[in-house]
């Protein structure tokens, strides 16, 4: 309860604070939904919306997918696990600005190792320009974004795994089932509460976690990486445009808040049919 | 299966512990609050200047023995969100060094003081970047510091490809030209940059554009001209280096500082950058033989930069502007101006300082004359996204010139409505 | 129930070779910055790239170690980080409990609030936060910083918490009280201990969120006595360079310890209900 109090204090204020901002101009005249109709109207905004799509389902995808294998992985009972579990950690540990310039810098065309060593194996006839073609920028972004994150994904699933009562595998053990089975039938079920909570965290992260790509192609080439919160960072701190910036933050934050409804909603609907 | 109910005491109980703790460290901090002495100017120095501001700090408290500075120091990552949060909130230092063409913004969105009574011999500071900070006749900085770009080119490279290094290209042709000499397998001949902020392509693209007469807007900023034919034109001139490979395969993720590093690694002969270029470049690879020369022209015609640097501003929510402004004078005379500047000072006397006599600084000095500022306008910084995507879709391959300087054209035009 | 049945488990060459692209994969580029951290200035990009350097020095980890401010900066973001995830956790331990077993008006809404002050946009909330800790005279104070961590790390913490605790079968709790457990005593004996892996992920996640954070504490921490490590570490570029050998020691400095730190603690990654919890 306490907890709630405090947090309400010091959410409601900046929710009420951008609110504000959207429906005025920089005179703080009440403008109406101008700031709106503003943002809307270059080809950009839409171009961003769908960069995103792109960006939270890719990232979402293989994060959870790694994740989960490596905290199967990591449950498993072998010699240095704990030194693997703690190598797995290091992605996530690093500063996220040091991650993506020595990703961008393992990229580059001409300087970048990843380059020299598909090129030196043979794999490649020539080096690739992951970052300047348009097919293959935001891929590669995603890649890095699965990479820092998807530690995130294996420690929360294995603290899941770790909690799964012993009697379980016991009794699937008495019913001569194999690993994989138990992998299936009990592993995957029983982390399921621990995954859904992950996968929506991820999606709010991948809507905000805007560092590796500004770091990166500050949303080029020719906004093939922009996302719509680069879009509203821009706004705000590179155009000044306040209001607009809080406008679109607003609209985007309104469909967020709708899709992370319609989710917990299909959640509450599986609980209660579960009992 | 029965849930059990719930209980309210224990929150009770807990929440008052919980509002216990938070009066009690509001209270605690409030009480370590250190008073803001009447007579001490904050003063938000960057790190790279941090040494020569200590100096000068040093100087001025012996001099004032009532006014106290205290630096603090601030790194250009984060800088101009920072800044605008302080602002915004009401919560600024004194004195805050910024780029010039950051302060109209500041200006108009009243968080600046105006400083036409602090600064001295203003005939004596550069026109044009006092153009910049200038609005609506009042001045709302004092620039100290001034640079423009030049090109860095490699000597030897010269000399291997059959082109004199005393005496490079003056003309687009010529710097055609050359580059194509220039260029073989593993060296590029001339550096463009396609990626990375965008700031760092419209320093070296848009003044090509101007040269041949061309612009973003017209003068009186009504229609957006970045599609007539001059400034088109100088857009093709650019973007041929990469399209024509002369400029190096990775142009769309690099920005300054990778060409850089391509020219130290020898795979690069001549780029376009600021004089701080030269020392880091020495720096990594002294065996470099480097030469600078202004940027080349279209026949008959005069070159022409962006004039960039460094501002004084004395926020409006500034705790002691008195003393600020009078600490803002002592920083301003030529000596210190000449003393605490990376590239250029903002006052012609101040460049006779022995300092600024180095030969190869010799063409940057020379571009100076010729620098110009962006034009000020609300939208300045999103009009230039479209220029700069424009430019990418050119060199992506998506679009021709004239169809992508169209598209950034109608983009700008939908601005100025 | 003594018989000892036989653990079924992955093959070993297969959880061998899982765990050797795991490492393979998170290492790669992290070799690389270690690497980058012993190479000279001029061995840091050459074309084409080098792992090894040719002459390798320390001169950067002295440099980082001895003559900047990253010790004072590296004590500053232990005292947030511990701080700020400490007071989150157990404000998160007492609401995701409250989430998990109790039903009362307005939970719904609460969750989403919750997960709201998650969504906003850093753009969004900073100047607001930046006034709102001027007014309680928070700025370039531990405790400012503390505070708006705690905030960002909380709805978060709230939100997993609830998810393990809810893991937990109801029937230990109900056995609990028919024995006579109040609730203060469920909660630290039953829920708690059981629920240690979830804590510890919980735990793990707000500290590298706070360690990492460089926007806020830009923004909130003026002086030295308070900067953290990330603006530390964008303080070794300057306006047109970057000393990229520091960087990639500062971030090493960074990053190995907190390895280590997990080294330690990801013993308590023990969990599993014993048998027979629930049938005494």
């Amino acid at each position: 309860m306490p907890a709630l109090i405090v947090l309400m204090m010091l959410i409601a204020y900046p929710v009420t604070y951008t609110g504000i901002l959207s429906v005025t101009n920089q005179q703080e005249e009440f403008v109406g939904l101008q700031n709106f109709r503003d943002v809307l109207r270059p080809r950009v905004t839409t171009q961003a919306l769908w960069n995103t799509l792109w960006w939270v389902f890719g990232s979402i995808f293989f994060q959870v997918i790694f994740g989960v294998a490596a905290a199967i992985l990591l449950n498993q009972k072998f010699r240095g696990r704990a030194v693997v579990r703690s190598i797995a950690l290091i992605p996530w540990v690093v500063p996220g600005i040091v991650a993506a310039t020595t990703w961008a810098w393992m990229f580059h065309t001409e300087f970048g190792i990843i380059n020299y060593m598909l090129t030196g194996a043979g794999v490649l006839e020539e080096p690739i320009g992951w970052l300047i073609t348009g097919n293959t920028v935001l891929p590669a972004m995603i890649a890095i974004n699965v990479w820092k994150l998807f530690p995130f994904v294996a420690i929360m699933v294995l603290a899941g795994l770790q909690s799964i009562p012993q009697e379980l595998f016991e009794a699937a053990k008495v019913d001569g089932a194999s690993y994989w089975e138990e992998v299936r039938h009990i592993m995957l079920p029983q982390i399921r509460p621990v995954v859904t909570a992950v996968t929506l965290l991820l999606v709010i992260w991948a809507l905000n976690a805007i560092t590796i790509i500004y770091a990166i192609t500050s949303g080029g080439p020719a906004n093939k990486t922009l996302i719509t919160p680069i879009q509203i960072f821009r706004l705000a701190f590179e155009s000044s445009a306040f209001n607009q910036s809080a406008a679109l933050a607003v609209m985007f934050f309104g469909i967020v808040m709708l899709i992370v409804f319609i989710y917990i909603k299909s959640l509450a609907t599986e609980s209660s049919e579960k009992s | 299966m029965y849930k059990v109910h719930r209980s309210s005491f224990r929150p009770v109980s807990s929440s008052l512990k919980l509002t216990g703790k938070l009066g009690l460290s509001v209270l605690m901090s409030l009480a370590s609050i250190t008073f803001v002495h009447a007579g001490e100017v904050v003063w938000w120095a960057p790190n790279w200047g941090e040494k020569r501001a200590e100096e000068l700090a040093k100087k001025f408290m012996v001099a004032n023995p009532g006014i106290k500075i205290k630096m603090e120091v601030t790194v250009s990552n984060g800088l101009p969100a920072r800044v605008l949060t302080a602002l915004r909130s009401g919560n600024a230092p004194d004195l805050m060094e910024v780029q010039h063409g950051w302060v109209n913004e500041y200006a108009q969105g009243d968080f600046v003081l105006p400083l036409d009574d602090t600064i001295q011999e203003k005939a004596d500071y550069n026109k044009g970047v006092l153009q910049v900070i200038t609005w609506k006749e009042k001045l709302w900085a004092i620039p100290y510091r001034i640079e423009t770009h030049g090109v860095i080119y490699n000597k030897d490279h010269f000399r291997e490809a059959g082109l004199d290094p005393e005496k490079p290209p003056k003309t687009w042709d010529e710097l055609q030209a050359a580059a194509k000499a220039l260029t073989k397998a593993g060296r590029s001949g001339f550096g463009i940059t396609g990626g990375g902020e965008m700031g760092n392509t419209i320093f070296r693209s848009l003044p090509f554009v101007w040269m041949n007469g061309g612009d973003l807007l017209n003068a009186d900023m009504t229609k957006a001209v970045i599609n007539s034919p001059a400034s088109v034109k100088a857009i093709e001139f650019y973007t041929n280096f990469y399209k024509q490979g002369y400029a190096p395969k990775s142009t769309l993720e690099n920005d300054g500082l990778a060409l850089r590093r391509l020219f130290v690694a020898g795979a690069l002969s001549a780029y376009q950058s600021g004089q701080f270029d030269v020392p880091a470049i020495l720096k990594e690879n002294p065996k470099l033989n480097v030469g600078t020369m202004m940027i080349p022209a279209p026949a008959g015609k005069q070159t022409a930069a962006i004039i960039g640097g460094w501002s004084y501003v004395i926020p409006k929510a500034a705790k002691n502007p008195t003393e600020a402004k009078k600490f803002l004078q002592f920083l301003n005379t030529a000596e210190n101006q000449a003393f605490y500047t990376d590239t250029f000072p903002a006052r012609a006397s101040a460049s006779k300082f022995p300092r600024f006599n180095d030969p190869i600084l010799k063409p940057f000095a020379e571009m100076l004359p010729h620098g110009r500022t962006a034009p000020i306008h609300p939208d300045w910084v999103k009009m230039t996204q479209f220029y700069f995507d424009g430019i990418q879709r050119i060199l992506l391959g998506d679009q021709t010139v004239q169809k992508s300087m169209d598209q950034a054209n109608a983009d700008i035009q939908a601005l100025l409505k | 129930m003594t018989r000892k049945l036989k653990r079924t488990g992955l093959s070993a060459p297969l959880v061998y070779i899982g765990a050797f692209l795991l490492v393979a994969v998170c290492l790669f580029p992290f070799l690389w910055m270690g690497l980058s951290s012993i190479k000279q200035l001029n061995e840091l990009y050459t074309i084409p790239p080098r792992w090894f350097p040719e002459m390798p020095t320390l001169a950067n980890y002295q440099k980082v170690l001895f003559e900047s401010r990253i010790p004072r900066y590296f004590l500053n973001s232990i005292v947030i980080s511990v701080g700020s995830t400490g007071l989150a956790l157990i404000l998160a331990i007492f609401a995701a409990n409250g989430f998990a077993r109790f039903r009362f008006k307005g939970q719904a809404f609460w969750q989403t609030f919750i997960l709201v002050g998650q969504l906003l946009p850093t753009a969004a909330i900073i100047v607001p936060l930046f006034i709102t800790l001027k007014v309680l005279g928070l700025i370039n104070t531990y405790w400012g910083l503390i505070l708006v961590y705690m905030i960002i790390t909380l709805p978060l913490s709230v939100w997993m918490l609830t998810s393990y605790f809810k893991a937990i079968p109801i029937e230990l709790e109900e056995a609990a009280v028919i024995d006579g457990c109040s609730r203060v005593g469920i909660l630290f004996r039953i829920t708690l201990p059981l629920s240690l892996p979830g804590l510890v992920a919980v735990l793990v996640y707000a500290f590298i969120t706070t360690w990492n954070e460089f926007i806020f504490a830009l923004c909130f921490a003026t002086d030295s006595t308070v900067k953290t490590l990330p603006i530390g570490l964008a303080e070794f570029s300057t306006e047109f360079n970057t000393d990229w050998g520091s960087v990639m020691a500062a971030s090493m400095v960074m990053t190995i310890p907190i390895a280590l730190l997990f080294l330690v603690f990801q013993k308590l990654f023990i969990g599993g209900l014993t048998a027979g919890a629930t049938k005494g």
